[in-house]
C-alpha cells in the first residue's frame, strides 16, 4: 500500500466543533489513478489535505510507503510534500510574477537544485506537455488549460510517487477539462504515477480507475471504474 | 538560506515590483539616515569651529584681576578699591608651587601704531617673555619676545595680524622695520597671526605685544597690575588652586578672603568644560534625532512589509506547500527587509557623504580660516551600514513571522 489511513478523524474547532472526518479507512496503491467523489462539505477537501500534509489529523494512522506521517515538524513536513507529493490546484496556483518556467523550476529551488540543472529539467517537463514555446510566458498570458499544464508539469519535476488534484478541472471548460483529464489518466499509464483526484464532477471522476465516494466524512461505497462506466450522463464527455 | 542568484533575482524582483511603494518607504530610512550622519559631521564641524575660536590658548589657565570689595573687613568698608602689584607674581609663584607659570599684563588701549603713511589703531600688551605660555603666539615672521628683551628693555614689538596687514599693505617680512606706537618708535621683531578669539585684553590680533618693563616706563604705570595669568603644572586643576590663590591675595591685600568679587579669577578650565558638557549635550540631541528619524523609518519598512506578506498570502501558501520550510520563507522576507533598508540607507550614507564635502569646501573656502572638518570618518559610515543591517533584520521579524505562520492550507482557500 502505498498510502494507508486508519481511522482518521478530524474536527476543525472554530467557535462550533465542526467534526469533518469521522474515522476514514482508505488504502491506495501504487500506480493507481483513484478520484475522490462527494458534494461540498462532504470532507473530501480536507481528506485530500491530510493526505498531502497540508493539514494535520486529530486521531488515526497515516502512512505513505510505510513511514507514519504524524507529528511531523514543519521542515519534514516540507520535505515530504517537496519529494513524494505533486499537488495540482483548481485555481491553478501559480506565482504571478513568474514565467511559466520559473514556476516549473521552483520545487527544485527549494531542494537546492542547482540553477542549470533545474533549468534544464523545467524545460524538458514543458516541452513532454508541450509548452516549451510558452516557457518564458507570464501566467496571465496563457489560457486555464496552458495554466494548468504549467501547474501539472510543477507538480511531476519532483518526480513525485503521488500527485494530488484538487478539483484539477475546476476552472476549466470541457473540452479542456477533458484533455486535462486524458493527460493525468496518461501519465498513470505511461509513468505509473498515483493520482489522486477530488472532484465533484461525476464526469471527471469517471475518468479514473476507481471513484471514492464520500459522504459526512464517512466513505460510502468504493467503486471499481475501469471500465469507465460509471458517469451518469454517459461515457462520451466530461458534463460541466 | 539558499544562496543562489535566483534568490536575489527574487528579492530585486519583488521590490521592483511595487517601485513607489518601496521608494516611499525607503524615503523614511534613506532620510534617517542621512540625517544622522549630516547632524554627527555637522556637529563635529560645528565643534572644531568653535575650538578654533580657543586655538593656542593653555587649557588650565586662570586669570586673576584685582576688583572692588564687598565686603567690610577688620575695620575696612566695603567697596573699597586695591591693586595687584609685581610683588604678587613673586609671592604666588613660591607659594603655590602647583603653579607652572605666573605672568602679569599691563595693556594700553587704542594706541595709533603708525609705518610711514600707514597708520592703524592698536592696544599695547606688556608681557614678559613667559606669556607665550599662556596664550600661544603663531608667528608668521620672527620671534616672540624674549627673556633678554625684557631683561634690557629694549624697544622691539610683535605685532598681531591685523596691524601687520594696515601698516604693512604690501606684505613681506616686516622684522627689523620701526614702527611707531603711541609716542615711541619700536623694532618689529615678530607677526603673530595666531587666530584665536579668546582674548586677554584684547585679541591677538589688534596687539602690539611689548617688554613689560618698557610699557611700564613708557607709560608710567608704577607698581601696579590689571590682571595676573596662571596656569597650573600639567595634572594639576587649576580650580583646586583657586581657593589657596584667593587667601595669599586677600591676606596681603586686608580684605576679607570670603569675599570672592574682590578677586576676579577667570579660569578657562571651567569654560572649556562646560563647552564640552554643551557639545556632549548636543550629540546626545544629534543621536536622539538621528536615531529617531532611522527608527520611523524602519517601523515604515516593516509595515509596509507586513501588507506586503498580507497580500502574498496565496504565494507563500503556494510556496509552502510545494516545499518550502518555514525558514525559507523567513530567510526570504527578511533578506527583502535588510535589501530595502540597506539600498535605501547606502543612498542615505552616500548623499549625506556628498552634502558634507560641501559644506566643508564652503566652509573652508573662507579666507584665512584654519580648516574644518565636517565629514564623517570611514568607520562611523561602516557603522552606520551595520546598523542599517540589523534594523533591517528587525523590521522584518514581524512581517516575516507572521509570514511563517503562513499554513500552505490558506493557499487553495484564497480562491
Amino acid at each position: 500500500m502505498l498510502i494507508e489511513l486508519k481511522d482518521v478523524n478530524k474536527t476543525y474547532n472554530n467557535g462550533q466543533p465542526l467534526h469533518v472526518l469521522k474515522g476514514i479507512n482508505l488504502g491506495i496503491d501504487s500506480g493507481e489513478f483513484v478520484s475522490i467523489m462527494g458534494a461540498s462539505g462532504s470532507g473530501k477537501s480536507t481528506l485530500l489535505n491530510i493526505i498531502g500534509i497540508l493539514d494535520n489529523y486529530d486521531t488515526g494512522e497515516y502512512y505513505i510507503d510505510g513511514r507514519l506521517i504524524k507529528n511531523l515538524t514543519e521542515k519534514q513536513a516540507a520535505d515530504y510534500r517537496n519529494r513524494m507529493i505533486g499537488f495540482i490546484f483548481q485555481s491553478f496556483n501559480l506565482i504571478s510574477f513568474k514565467t511559466a518556467v520559473e514556476n516549473v523550476e521552483l520545487p527544485l529551488f527549494y531542494q537546492g537544485v542547482s540553477r542549470h540543472k533545474r533549468h534544464e529539467m523545467a524545460m524538458q517537463f514543458l516541452d513532454r506537455l508541450g509548452l516549451a514555446d510558452w516557457a518564458g510566458h507570464y501566467p496571465n498570458e496563457m489560457s486555464g488549460g496552458q495554466k494548468q499544464r504549467v501547474a501539472i508539469a510543477r507538480a511531476l519535476i519532483t518526480q513525485p510517487k503521488i500527485i494530488l488534484a484538487d478539483e484539477p478541472t475546476g476552472a476549466l471548460d470541457s473540452k479542456t477539462s477533458e484533455e486535462v483529464m486524458q493527460l493525468l489518466g496518461q501519465l498513470n499509464k505511461e509513468d505509473g504515477v498515483t493520482i489522486i483526484v477530488v472532484t465533484h464532477e461525476s464526469g471527471v471522476a469517471n475518468c479514473t480507475d476507481k471513484i471514492v465516494h464520500i459522504k459526512d466524512g464517512i466513505i460510502g461505497n468504493i467503486e471499481d471504474n475501469r471500465e469507465h462506466r460509471a458517469s451518469v450522463f454517459g461515457t462520451s464527455t466530461i458534463m460541466k | 538560506m539558499r544562496l543562489d542568484v535566483d534568490t536575489y533575482r527574487e528579492i530585486a524582483d519583488s521590490l521592483v515590483r511595487n517601485k513607489s511603494r518601496s521608494l516611499l518607504t525607503g524615503f523614511g530610512v534613506f532620510w534617517g539616515i542621512f540625517m544622522l550622519l549630516f547632524l554627527l559631521g555637522g556637529g563635529q564641524g560645528l565643534k572644531q569651529l568653535i575650538t578654533a575660536n580657543f586655538e593656542g590658548f593653555a587649557t588650565n589657565t586662570a586669570i586673576i584681576v584685582a576688583d572692588r570689595t564687598t565686603k567690610p573687613w577688620k575695620g575696612m568698608k566695603e567697596g573699597r578699591n586695591w591693586y595687584m602689584t609685581y610683588t604678587d607674581v613673586e609671592r604666588l609663584k613660591s607659594m603655590v608651587p602647583e603653579l607652572e607659570t605666573v605672568t602679569p599684563v599691563v595693556s594700553h588701549w587704542g594706541q595709533e601704531v603708525v609705518n610711514g603713511t600707514n597708520t592703524v589703531n592698536g592696544n599695547i600688551k606688556g608681557v614678559y617673555a613667559d606669556y607665550c605660555m599662556i596664550e600661544e603666539p603663531r608667528l608668521k615672521y620672527g620671534r616672540y619676545i624674549n627673556e633678554a628683551d625684557v631683561a634690557q628693555e629694549r624697544k622691539v614689538c610683535v605685532i598681531g595680524k591685523r596691524i601687520y596687514t594696515s601698516i604693512f599693505p604690501d606684505g613681506g617680512d616686516p622684522c627689523g622695520s620701526m614702527i611707531k606706537v603711541g609716542p615711541v618708535f619700536y623694532q618689529v621683531i615678530g607677526v603673530d597671526y595666531s587666530s584665536g578669539n579668546i582674548s586677554i585684553n584684547g585679541s591677538a590680533d589688534e596687539s602690539v605685544v611689548i617688554p613689560l618693563p618698557v610699557v611700564q616706563k613708557v607709560y608710567h604705570d608704577g607698581d601696579n597690575i590689571e590682571l595676573i595669568c596662571v596656569t597650573g603644572r600639567s595634572g594639576i586643576k587649576i580650580s583646586s588652586l583657586e581657593d589657596r590663590i584667593r587667601q595669599i591675595m586677600a591676606r596681603k591685600h586686608n580684605y576679607d578672603p570670603t569675599d570672592k568679587d574682590a578677586l576676579f579669577v577667570m579660569n578657562t578650565e571651567q569654560i572649556f568644560s562646560i563647552m564640552d558638557n554643551l557639545f556632549t549635550g548636543l550629540n546626545f540631541l544629534i543621536l536622539l534625532v538621528g536615531l529617531g528619524t532611522i527608527l520611523a523609518g524602519v517601523i515604515g519598512v516593516s509595515n509596509i512589509m507586513m501588507v506586503t506578506v498580507k497580500e502574498r498570502t496565496t504565494e507563500i501558501g503556494i510556496r509552502r506547500a510545494i516545499g518550502a520550510t518555514p525558514r525559507d520563507i523567513l530567510s526570504q522576507i527578511i533578506m527583502e527587509s535588510i535589501s530595502l533598508t540597506l539600498v535605501a540607507g547606502s543612498f542615505g550614507i552616500v548623499f549625506a557623504v556628498l552634502l558634507l564635502n560641501l559644506l566643508e569646501t564652503i566652509v573652508n573656502a573662507r579666507p584665512d580660516a584654519s580648516p574644518v572638518d565636517f565629514q564623517v570618518s570611514f568607520w562611523t559610515a561602516v557603522i552606520a551600514a551595520l546598523l542599517l543591517t540589523v534594523l533591517g533584520v528587525i523590521a522584518g521579524m514581524a512581517p516575516a513571522s507572521r509570514a511563517m505562520s503562513i499554513k500552505p492550507v490558506d493557499a487553495m482557500r484564497d480562491e
